[in-house]
Formats: structure tokens, sequence, C-alpha cells
């Protein structure tokens, strides 16, 4: 058995080094479509988590009656807004739901705003429940629902109807780009590796048609092909995992766009993890199917 | 077969032959049988029409004819490189129709074959060559260094060991092509052309080297137009023309007489 991988890893390393060139060559194939795959799958990743977390931003915001805003009503009592956040509370597309006081909310608008709140008398703020949906484009159900209960007590429901819109339009969209992105990118490099793989086998389909002549067995002639393709397969993806690594410390801090708050790439080592599998498969697969045709002796 | 009658002069000797039977059943000597055996490559060129013969383990047959008459079909079809379009093809007992193609590879392990165009592995040394139909088979490290010596040492090829196939003339990489079929001392040896390349001096002896594989049990079948040779051996003709077997004489010339 040790005998025979033996015999198995010498025949691949000869025809790896008999045909350096070509073997070069698949080696940089592997090397720049792994790169740009690499590339695509960091970005991609970053500007769809950035999208998840411009989505986590969605709220719907309940606020409840004051004596300016609702005369007849007056403010609302404990009471109305309890019952409003246990209907809250019992929407399954309901994440979490925060009860802001007046007094917090005037606090935090003084901080935030100086320049207004300085000749402000009195807190004109109303009492208000902040609601995180589950997914961001459950907010207008949200704020549907509670608006058509008709609740007494309520001023208000926000859920900034407009840019809620926009964000998650914008976020679809750029999933499906991305979807295709990654298919096109996935599909040229398998194409382009298998393509320079049969360059290779081309050269010398001759040679295997005297080894299928003299008795190769069909797994004879591939094996050694295969192992080759995992040689530059995994030469290949390492390469372009040192090149994103170099990418990730020296360009990647120049540009600050990607220290948005609340935004990840894919982590490195899971990239790195992708590709080197895929530079792997690439190689032993594409090698074993293009090799078919030629082994039809 | 003792080692001293291998040495000797290619000239026919009287050993006993068997006689190519004319109409008979394959039976336990028979090692090539074609019955009714057609080949049409597509969409219609006729290669070989309803050819029938049969050989025996020991024969020398020569399969003769103009280039284009289906020599080279019936060595293939041998090596089952082709399917036939019609009849059946027995080869040390096995029906190559019914051979499924997981089992080629072992077919082809008890067929040398010899080529026009030697068919050497460029970038491997002579003993290499020779090793690697060894390795095919799985035969053990032990083993190839015993027997790939032995037989370069036969062909006469033990000082170029270690050249490539690019620096050696035309004449000695046949050897290595005989030599790496032979290795395995595979009942069968089909040669194709094998002197086709060669001048004649350099034939002479690779003639001499079949004849004397042929001696020590092989059965050899060899597809030539080299008429001067076939009427100095006077071995068995079979003879085609146009795709159908025109003649087969037990100890044929070239040309029918």
């Amino acid at each position: 058995m040790t005998a025979r991988l033996k015999l198995l890893i010498s025949e691949a390393w000869r025809s790896t080094t008999a045909s350096l060139s070509t073997t070069i060559a698949a080696t940089l194939t592997v090397l720049a479509a792994l790169f740009v795959l690499g590339c695509a799958l960091a970005l991609g990743t970053w500007l769809r988590s950035y999208g998840d977390s411009v989505k986590q931003q969605l709220l719907v915001k309940v606020y409840f009656c004051t004596d300016i805003t609702c005369p007849q009503h007056g403010y609302a009592s404990a009471k109305e807004i309890n019952r409003v956040r246990v209907k809250l509370e019992s929407n399954p597309q309901v994440k979490s739901v925060t009860f802001v006081t007046r007094d917090e909310a005037f606090k935090q608008m003084k901080k935030k705003y100086p320049e207004y709140t300085g000749g402000v008398v009195g807190n004109p703020l109303p009492d208000a429940e902040d609601v995180q949906p589950v997914k961001g484009e459950y907010t207008a159900q949200i704020a549907n629902s509670i608006t058509s209960s008709n609740l007494p007590g309520i001023q208000k429901v926000n859920y900034g109807k407009q840019t809620t819109k926009k964000i998650l339009h914008y976020a679809n969209v750029f999933n499906v780009l991305f979807a295709i992105a990654l298919v096109i990118l996935l599909v040229a490099s398998i194409l382009l590796v298998i393509n320079t793989i049969r360059l290779s086998i081309f050269a010398r389909r001759r040679e295997i048609e005297v080894m299928k002549l003299v008795g190769a067995s069909n797994w004879f002639v591939r094996l050694p092909f295969m192992i080759e393709g995992l040689i530059f397969g995994f030469v290949g993806s390492l390469s372009a995992v040192v090149l994103l690594l170099l990418g990730k410390a020296f360009a990647l801090p120049a540009l600050d766009f990607t220290k948005a708050p609340g935004a990840h790439a894919i982590a490195f080592e899971l990239n790195a993890l992708i590709l080197i599998g895929f530079g792997l498969l690439i190689g032993a697969i594409g090698s074993s199917f293009t090799l078919r045709r030629f082994l039809k002796v | 077969m003792q080692e001293a009658d291998l040495q000797t002069d290619p000239t026919p000797v009287n050993v006993a032959e068997p006689q190519p039977a004319e109409r008979a059943e394959p039976s336990a000597a028979t090692m090539i049988s074609f019955e009714n055996v057609s080949k049409i490559y597509e969409p219609d060129v006729a290669a070989l029409r309803h050819v029938t013969f049969m050989i025996e383990k020991g024969e020398f047959v020569f399969v003769v004819g103009p280039s284009g008459s289906g020599k080279s079909t019936i060595v293939r079809l041998l090596l089952k490189e082709l399917e036939p379009t019609g009849g059946k093809i027995v080869v040390g007992g096995r029906d190559l129709g019914r051979l499924r193609r997981s089992k080629v590879s072992r077919l082809r392990r008890n067929i040398g074959c010899v080529f026009q165009d030697f068919k050497l592995l460029p970038n491997r040394t002579t003993a290499e060559n020779v090793a690697y139909a060894l390795k095919v088979q799985g035969e053990g490290r032990n083993a190839i260094r015993r027997k790939v010596p032995e037989v370069l040492n036969m062909v006469g090829l033990a000082a170029k060991m270690d050249s490539l196939p690019d620096e050696l003339s035309g004449g000695e990489q046949q050897r290595v092509s005989i030599a790496r079929a032979f290795v395995n001392h595979p009942p069968l040896l089909v040669c194709d052309e094998p002197t086709g390349n060669l001048d004649p001096d350099t034939s002479v002896g690779i003639m001499q080297l079949l004849y004397r594989i042929n001696r020590a049990g092989t059965t050899v079948l060899m597809a030539t137009h080299d008429r001067e040779m076939v009427d100095k051996m006077r071995r068995r003709v079979l003879a085609l023309e146009d795709g159908a077997l025109a003649r087969d004489e037990r100890r044929g010339g070239y040309a029918s007489e």
C-alpha cells in the first residue's frame, strides 16, 4: 500500500515537474481567480452586513399623548401605555420594546442638540415606546397594526416610511447583485482553471495514449494528474490567501469607510478556508474532468 | 527453449508449426480468432469486410497489404482501441465484445504492442519506459530491478539504460519499445509496421529480435508492407485487399505466386 502511494506521488511529481510551464500557468490562473473571488467575498459580505446593520437601526416609534398634542385627551395614562405595551409584545414580529419616558427623551435631546433646547421651558416631549422589529422589513406592518388598533392614548406612530422603503430596496437589490456577481465569478474561475488544465493535458495527450496502450488503468493515469491538480490548486489558493492577507494588513486601514460600526466582512480565516477548499476542489476535479475524453483510448 | 537456441540466426528452421486451419472451431490452442469481423468508419469507409481467420498459439503471422487495406485496423481491434461494427473477436479465450471497459487495461497487459512510431514516453529514460509497463500492473520494486536489465540485455541496450528516447537512434528506440512490450512475457505480441521507419539493415535486427521472441513461445502478429522481409521469412501470411482477406498462406510471400 505504501509502495503504491510512493509510486503515485513520484508519478505526480514527475508530471508536475515535466510540464513546469503549464503547471505554473495553472497555478497563476488559480491564484488570480481566487484572489478576485476572495476580494469579492470580503467586500460583498461586508456590504451585506453593513446593510443589515442599517436595517437594525429601523425602529417604530409610538408617541403617547401629552396635554399639548391631544388637548381633549390629556396625558396618556399608565394603563393606556401598558395596554399598548402588551399589544406590542404579543406581536411576533416585534423583537423588543423599550419605553422612553419624556424626561429621558428630553435629557437625550439636550445632550444631542443643546443649541435648540436652550430656550425651551418645561418638557414638550411625549412618552414613547421604541419598537425594534425582528426584521427591518416588518416596520410598516407593526406600525399599521398599532395604528389600526385605535388604542386610546396614542398620539402618533412613526416609522420613517420613505427612508425605510429606500433602505430596504437598496439592501434587496444589493443582495441579488451580490449573488449574481458571486455566481459569475465562480463560473468564470472554474472555466478559466479548467481551460488551463485542458491545455496542459492536451499537450500530453500522446503520453496518455501510450500509457493506456501499455495497459495502464484509467485510475493509474488519472491519479497523478489529480494529485498534480491538488498541488497547483493548493499552491495557487495559498498564494491568493497570502496576497489577501497583505491587502488586509496594508491596503484596508487606508480605506476608512470600512470602519463603519456594526458592519463586518466575512471572517478572514473562513474566507481563506473557502478559497483553499475551492482551489483544491477545482484542481482535482478539473483535472479528472478534463482527462475524461483523453482516457477513451 | 534453451538459451543457445535463442541466439541462432533467424533462418527458417523446421520447427513444428501449427497448421492454419481452414475452417476450424476455436480451441484451447487458439490465440486469436476473427469471425466475420467488419469495421466501418463513420460515415461509410469500410476498413474491414467480413474478415475471418484464426491464429494458433506460438504462430508468427504477417498481415500484409497496401496502405489503407485494414492492417492497422486489425491491430487496433485486437487492443480494443476500436470496436468492430460486426463480427466476433476472441483473444486468448476472451471475447472482446463482452469485455468490460474497465478490464481493457488487463487485456492490454497480456498483449505486447510495438508501433511504427515507437510510442515511447518522451521524458523517461530507456529503463523507465520499460519499467512503466511493469508499474502499471503493480509490479514491485524488486521485480522491476530484476526484470528491466534482463530484458534490456536481451534487446542489446543494457548500455543505454539511462538515455532518453531522443538520444537514441530509430532502431534503438524500436528495441526499447520491444523490450517494453516483452518485459511482461505476454502470450501475444502485436506489431504495427515495426520496421516502417527503419532502414533495411536495422530492420533485419528488429526482425531477428521478434523471431527470437516468437521462438520463446510468444505468438507474434505483425502488420507490415516490408516486402523483402516477408519474402525472406516465409511465414504465414494474411493478405488484405481493400478490407477483405484475399489470401491466407502457411508459408507465403508478400505477393501471391
